[in-house]
């Protein structure tokens, strides 16, 4: 028994086949989902999604969405969804340590709004990198 | 006068001494001299110089034409790819419409209360303006930005203060050489539009509307009509509504005359617009689907999506709209250079052929001047 796993963003389809497992980041903390889960829809926060095919792991970093879990078919809308093979380990860190001087220099709600989203961003790209290794 | 540099040997055994200087200087075009020939005023509307000039002039506008019919397929090849990407962006936002149609449904009762849909009257309004990155396009980033300046005015007319998102590199220059418009931010596109680029500008707009210092948020660009016609108009982003209008503090709708919702999809391959209303289909929806969280928390999550995929849109159909355009400015380039090397070559052969015809008249004078 397989899950069908469909991660959709804006502009294409970033995976689409068959997986054994995956582990997904909600806004009330980590799902495991298994064949034959119950039906949910829950919101995907700024995270990582891990994916099991035969006893290897992948991971994926979601710039946060919604995922539907249904009749053993798993979909995942993001805005923006990276695997972890496809992000530089250098450029990552960079960009993290821009977000984090940006919120720093950040004045005024508005601005720290933004600067916060571009931080958990930046954060969860590393992550992805460092959780395979 | 003529300059006349008059450096060959005329042979002592020529029976004529003539001194008439205008004969020497006909004469001396038989041979091969630095003879400046007078600008001749011709009866077309075209100005011609001397022969070597027309030459040039021809050779140029072949190049140039030779440019104009390079750009004008890539264009077209472009178009084919924008149109691609649309239908590659098809699955998310059919799987979004689904998604919202239901959880719609399914919280109809509850009370609602979420940042995105919260309609305050509106003192202050921000517009996102799509524009192209080049030009040689026409008419294309002109219209869209006389159509920015016309809202902008009537929204100055309400009282309602704006402000301006500009993306793409013709926006920009245009409002940083206006400053009376107040421009939040400029943004350069680059390429394709992904999703990443979306995110900046719905980033942006996320916060000027959560935090409050705007009230209402519009987008404006290019709608793809068709591969010879493109239409500027407006589109309200937030705050988000299946329908209804946002009114101001007076009570007075400030929606554009035009603003419109509409889906872009492919119909036979070829790019087509279909005007749609929010209600997608409702069918395989599992009636006892289980929410994780909250309904709020969901919607929360849906919202930003939602808005991602519509800026996305309105820039790949911007992106579109723009490669028409080019398409389209640099074939008629072409045409006009076509028919201004035939007009030229017309005319240089003429002034050949009279040239040719002068020169044996005045062989043929001169001959009979010997008897």
């Amino acid at each position: 028994m397989t899950l069908n796993l469909c991660v959709l963003t804006p502009n294409r389809i970033v995976w689409d086949s068959e997986v054994k497992e995956i582990i997904l980041s909600t806004n009330s903390g980590q799902i495991g989902v298994l064949p034959n889960h119950a039906p949910i829809a829950t919101a995907v926060d700024i995270g990582i999604l891990r994916i099991r095919l035969n006893d290897q792991w992948l991971t994926m970093a979601l710039m946060g969405g919604f995922a539907r879990v249904g009749n053993n078919e798993i979909t995942v809308l993001v805005n923006d969804a990276e695997k972890s093979s496809d992000i530089d380990p250098q450029e990552a860190q960079q960009t993290l340590e821009i977000a984090e001087a940006a919120l720093r220099k950040a004045e005024g709600k508005r601005q720290t709004i933004e600067a916060n989203l571009a931080l958990r961003r930046a954060r969860t790209r590393v992550e992805a990198i460092n959780a395979i290794s | 006068m003529s300059q006349l540099k008059f450096s060959s040997r005329v042979s002592s055994d020529q029976p004529f001494y003539n001194t008439n200087h205008k004969f020497i200087q006909h004469h001396s075009t038989l041979f091969q001299f630095n003879v400046y020939r007078p600008l001749k005023l011709s009866k077309f509307p075209t100005i011609n110089c001397t022969l070597r000039d027309l030459r040039e002039r021809i050779a140029t506008v072949k190049n140039t034409r030779k440019i104009t019919e390079a750009m004008k397929l890539v264009s077209a090849a472009k178009v084919r790819r924008a149109q691609e990407a649309v239908v590659n962006s098809r699955p998310f936002s059919e799987s979004l419409i689904d998604v919202l149609y239901s959880i719609n449904q399914q919280a109809q009762l509850e009370d609602i209360d979420m940042p995105l849909t919260e309609i305050r009257p509106v003192k202050k309004v921000a517009i996102v303006v799509i524009t192209g990155e080049r030009g040689l396009c026409g008419g294309f980033n002109n219209f869209v930005l006389r159509k920015a300046e016309a809202r902008i005015a009537e929204l100055e007319n309400l009282g309602i203060d704006c402000t301006v998102i500009s993306v793409g590199r013709k926006g920009n220059s245009y409002f940083k050489r206006r400053p009376r418009f107040s421009v939040d931010r400029f943004i350069e596109g680059g390429g394709f539009p992904t999703a990443k680029d979306s995110q900046v500008i719905a980033d942006d707009v996320f916060s000027l509307f959560v935090s409050e210092e705007v009230d209402k948020v519009e987008l404006m660009y290019s709608k793809f009509v068709s591969l010879v016609k493109s239409k500027p108009v407006i589109q309200t982003l937030l705050p988000l509504s299946a329908k209804g209008e946002i009114r101001d503090g007076n009570g007075n709708s400030v929606d554009a005359s035009e603003d419109e919702f509409f889906r872009l999809t492919s119909k036979e391959g070829k790019l087509s617009v279909v005007r749609d209303k929010l209600m997608g289909k409702k069918d395989v929806f599992l009636p006892n689907m289980e929410f994780e969280q909250d309904p709020v928390q969901i919607l929360d999550a849906l919202m930003p999506l939602y808005m991602n995929n519509q800026i996305l849109r309105a820039l790949q159909e911007s992106l579109a709209s723009e490669l028409a355009a080019r398409m389209n400015a640099m074939s008629n380039a072409t045409d006009n250079a076509n028919d201004l090397v035939k007009s030229l070559s017309n005319v240089y052969n003429r002034e050949r052929q009279s040239k040719i015809t002068n020169e044996i008249l005045e062989i043929v004078a001169g001959a009979e001047a010997l008897l």
